[in-house]
């Protein structure tokens, strides 16, 4: 047997440590290590592969988002680092921003100013940063979802004014 | 009345803590969940509610032992407080007046 197939797969406990709590790392570590170990035992590596990536995303989910099972208030920031949220909201902006900058090297169809660029850049991450400050300070999921899609209508609605100006303002250039 | 208040998932959580009688942390919570309820519980689910529990003084906590199942990490071992279990005694007291109260017509349908 070789001996690989006893650990799971190492960039997702990387990803684990990465985001987990210090306080909280070597409890839940050893409870993701147990598992895996059973889901080795009763499915094989691949699959118990499979199960411990869920594991690791689903502990990462409730910190993102509150836990879905139950819509009381939570206290689930407290596993994760607030800042290494932060910095995974900022870097989904930064490379949703990075789409139409690869798309330039292969199409005509695309091309970017810097200035548009910048614009977009300062939209993303400016929503990232109000998203940020909604999950800190809302600790209900209710209050949490209503905020989140507020947020992300008005992200879309400035988006589309500004590429295709439907409501005719000045920053589309009407 | 300012007392402490359980969620369902709370009241399963810490029913479970007691019926594993000293033997409750999170995976073994988990398995008994998924045995007695037939109902999938993740990780992360369990270890927001069992913090929460804690913060609530309902349970406490101690570090317990290290094995190689578990990578060498030691495991996080939950025990019910006093205080726990005057909330789940006052809780069953409760739903029991309440089905009491249930006047025998309303099951005739």
């Amino acid at each position: 047997m070789n001996p690989k197939e006893h650990k799971p797969l190492r960039i997702a406990l990387a990803f684990f440590n990465w985001y987990c709590h210090p306080d909280f790392r070597e409890e839940i570590e050893g409870d993701l290590m147990e598992r895996f170990n059973t889901y080795y035992l009763k499915n094989g590596y691949a699959k118990a592969n499979k199960l411990f990536i869920k594991d690791v995303l689903f502990l990462f989910r409730p910190a993102i988002i509150g836990n879905i099972y139950h819509l009381t208030h939570t206290d689930t920031m407290e596993l994760t680092h607030q800042n290494k949220r932060l910095i995974t909201i900022l870097a989904v902006a930064l490379s949703i921003l990075s789409i139409p900058l690869i798309a330039m090297g292969f199409t005509n169809e695309v091309h970017w100013s810097i200035f548009d660029f910048l614009v977009v850049g300062i939209l993303l991450i400016g929503t990232g940063l109000v998203l940020e400050f909604i999950l800190r300070k809302i600790k209900t999921l209710r209050y949490r979802i209503i905020l989140g899609i507020a947020l992300f209508a008005v992200l879309l609605m400035v988006w589309v004014e500004l590429a295709v100006g439907i409501f005719g303002t000045p920053f589309a250039g009407s | 009345m300012n007392k402490a208040t359980l969620g369902e998932f709370e009241e399963i959580v810490l029913l479970v803590v007691a019926i594993l009688n000293g033997d409750a942390y999170s995976v073994t919570i988990i398995s008994e969940i998924e045995e007695r309820l037939d109902r999938n519980v993740s990780l992360g689910a369990i270890q927001t509610v069992l913090k929460r529990l804690e913060k609530k003084g309902l349970l406490k906590s101690d570090l317990g032992d290290a094995t190689n199942e578990r990578g060498g990490k030691r495991k996080r071992l939950y025990e019910i407080t006093a205080e726990g279990q005057e909330l789940l005694d006052l809780t069953k007291a409760q739903r029991n007046s309440l089905w009491n109260a249930i006047p025998k017509l309303s099951f005739n349908f």
